[in-house]
């Protein structure tokens, strides 16, 4: 199961840190590529951490938890990330390490097993998996790089009484690794934070899964969104993560982004 | 009785966490034999109730472990104290971790106390790990025996370092010679034929060992030795007249344990979406049972969607002067592992073949986990031995079986 777990989970922190697109409410011509930019540019931290809960619901009501420690120091591709799981009682322990690799856009990745004793480099994974059986998907983990799409404002819509700039990204890339052809993407006019992404697949006309972030704090100066919840709508199934604890720019200890710390059981 | 009752009481309740840094599990484990096998039952049934306690202490880590465990089938040993393991048969009561990790420097660590080590890069057989003792107690159940020893570990920049030395050793636990968890008696000696094992104490001294591991790239690098006492025995058999009273003959069984030194190398490299994972290890031994080995193992492993495949090769370029089924951890070599492992929305499953190509045995295993909640799981599976007798796992067919577990964690 394991594997998975820890990439989402990597990227889930992502789709709460870097989907937050901000921009200047006056803009004058709001163009999509200067929102995108803008917030990117907002929303840097040198460091976060947090402790996530994610609970699975399937279209027979069943719920299954995990629970976690991450903590990331950089931002974006140049970014360490360790990820500790700490729920349910047979995957505590488990550890996932990730540290950039310059020149390269994979990482270098390494998991921890407990029951192993020892830690396994890992390949990156495939896009279409689905991790311990939640509704995201390794794609959908990934940090969302604007520069990698054409994106387009398409209008505007009030969710839940916030009006929202509505902007598609297409994948740049003729022959995209990517499982999407097309994302639409939702921000919050106010804050420029991403409130709900509708994600289509390739051959598709209708979005097969949905994205809604909600509950937005302020933490120590950046908006974050505490809970997100992704709908599969063919499956009927969702999967919520709620992040607590969360602080940014915190120093990190050199030492926690390193294979030793990894494998130190009952460790950080 | 009083066990069972315990471990269906701590199954009942309904707590789901005792206290911060406790952890563990409740399991019962029922086995159902396909054959007879003379004096022994159809069916067996293992408790165990097994508890963590992980404690911060400001810089430093303490982390204990106690196991309670019954079992209808083999033996036990009496409630005795054994706290390395090295009688006979497996404890009721054991201490599977008792250790302190204190830092050093921020990436140095001292860690002392009873742990496990795991060692080496290839999975399903890795000639850093195997010689590790185990206790084979279930011949199908891989279960690393923790040890007493003093590590120290730490990183600088890309290159790690662990020295270990191990006082004590922790010997190797066989199952009951000549029953059908143990395939030492199959075919060599007269029908009826009984052992008498000999509870000889393992030597004092254990080993000492050096890892020295750098990440370069794409490449994972490592080169280790060690020296001491092999924890896997080396058995002798002898016919005493005294014990010849009945009407089969008994063979009495000693073990003793050789020292051997070892190197090796281990590498690991991702290629696209392969991680492609080698060693290769000379062990040397003066024993001139054991004799030297010069192990290589190479195995691939991708991923697909919710699955992992897994394929190793494992083989020993020298030939062992005694049948290698005496010598446990190569006894199968050379051999070929494939292992699929699937996670499911509701579980997990995974299908295990283990093929030694040189006596044509192996040993086809499947296991269906299913959550029923985040703390509850069953699990049911076969354990399938086949081919020759004369190889360690054909000469298991006696003991093909079915298996269903209930475990409730917290």
């Amino acid at each position: 199961m394991t594997r998975k777990g820890f990439k989402s989970l990597l990227l889930l922190l992502a789709a709460a840190l870097l989907l937050p697109l901000c921009t200047a409410p006056a803009l004058a011509a709001p163009d999509a590529r200067a929102l995108l930019k803008e917030s990117e540019s907002r929303h840097r931290t040198k460091t976060q951490q947090y402790s996530g809960d994610l609970t699975v619901v399937n279209k027979e009501g069943k719920v299954r938890k995990k629970g976690w420690n991450s903590y990331r120091q950089g931002y974006a591709g140049d970014s360490k990330n360790l990820i500790r799981f700490t729920d349910p009682p047979e995957v505590k322990g488990v550890g996932f390490l990730s540290l950039p690799r310059p020149g390269s856009d994979n990482p270098d990745q390494w998991l921890y097993l407990p029951s192993m004793k020892r830690e396994r480099r890992i390949a990156p994974q495939d896009r279409d998996a689905s991790f311990v059986g939640t509704d995201f998907n390794y794609e959908d983990m990934e940090e969302f790089d604007h520069e990698k799409y054409k994106v387009a404002l398409q209008g505007e819509e009030t969710l839940d009484g916030q009006p929202c700039w509505v902007i598609s990204a297409i994948p740049l890339e003729k022959g995209s690794k990517s499982i999407y052809q097309k994302l639409i993407l939702y921000l919050r006019k106010d804050i420029l934070y991403l409130v709900r992404e509708d994600l289509i697949r390739k051959g598709d006309k209708e979005p097969a899964k949905r994205l809604v972030l909600s509950d937005i704090k302020n933490v120590e100066g950046h908006y974050v969104a505490a809970r997100m919840e992704m709908t599969d709508l063919k499956k009927g199934s969702h999967t919520t993560v709620t992040l607590k604890q969360i602080s940014f720019n915190r120093p990190q200890p050199a030492s926690r982004f390193t294979l030793q710390n990894l494998t130190r059981e009952g460790g950080d | 009785m009083r066990t069972l009752l315990l471990l269906l009481l701590l199954l009942c309740l309904p707590c789901a966490a005792l206290a911060e840094g406790f952890s563990g599990y409740a399991e019962l484990k029922g086995f159902a034999y396909g054959e007879r096998f003379p004096g022994e039952p159809y069916g067996a049934g293992w408790g165990t109730l097994y508890s963590k306690w992980e404690q911060r202490l400001a810089e430093s880590q303490f982390t204990a472990s106690l196991r309670a465990e019954w079992l209808t089938w083999p033996q036990t040993s009496p409630l005795v104290f054994d706290p390395a393991d090295r009688k006979l048969r497996r404890p009721p009561l054991s201490v599977p971790e008792l250790w302190l990790r204190v830092p050093l420097a921020p990436s140095h660590d001292l860690e002392f106390g009873r742990f496990q080590l795991g060692w080496g890069k290839t999975d399903g057989y890795s000639p850093a790990d195997a010689f590790l003792p185990r206790d084979v107690t279930d011949p199908f159940a891989d279960e690393k025996l923790p040890l007493w020893a003093v590590r120290l570990s730490g990183q600088e920049e890309n290159l790690r370092y662990q020295a270990v030395l191990v006082p004590v050793t922790t010997p190797w636990r066989l199952p009951p010679l000549g029953t059908r968890n143990a395939p030492i008696a199959s075919g060599a000696l007269p029908k009826g034929t009984r052992f008498q094992e000999e509870d000889d104490a393992p030597p004092l001294p254990g080993f000492a060992a050096l890892r020295l591991l750098a990440t370069h790239g794409d490449w994972d690098l490592g080169v280790w030795a060690r020296s001491g006492v092999r924890p896997a025995p080396i058995l002798e058999f002898s016919l005493d007249p005294a014990l010849q009273n009945g009407p089969v003959p008994v063979i009495s069984v000693g073990r003793r344990y050789p020292r051997e030194h070892g190197v090796g190398v281990e590498v690991s490299r991702v290629a696209g979406p392969y991680v492609v994972r080698g060693e290769a290890a000379a062990l040397f031994s003066a024993d001139p049972e054991l004799g030297d080995a010069l192990i290589g193992t190479l195995s691939v492993e991708r991923g697909f969607g919710d699955g992992t495949l897994l394929v190793t090769l494992a083989g020993n370029a020298i030939d062992p002067p005694v049948d290698p089924t005496l010598l446990f951890d190569r006894g199968l070599l050379p051999a070929l592992i494939v292992a699929w492992n699937q996670t499911e929305e509701w579980g997990a499953w995974k299908l295990v073949w283990d093929c030694g190509l040189k006596r044509g045995d192996g040993l086809l295993k499947g296991e269906v986990g299913y959550n029923l909640t985040d703390t509850w799981k069953v699990t049911v599976g076969g354990d399938l031995p086949y081919g020759s007798e004369r190889g360690p796992l054909g000469a298991l067919h006696g003991a093909r079986r079915l298996m269903a577990a209930l475990r409730r964690s917290w």
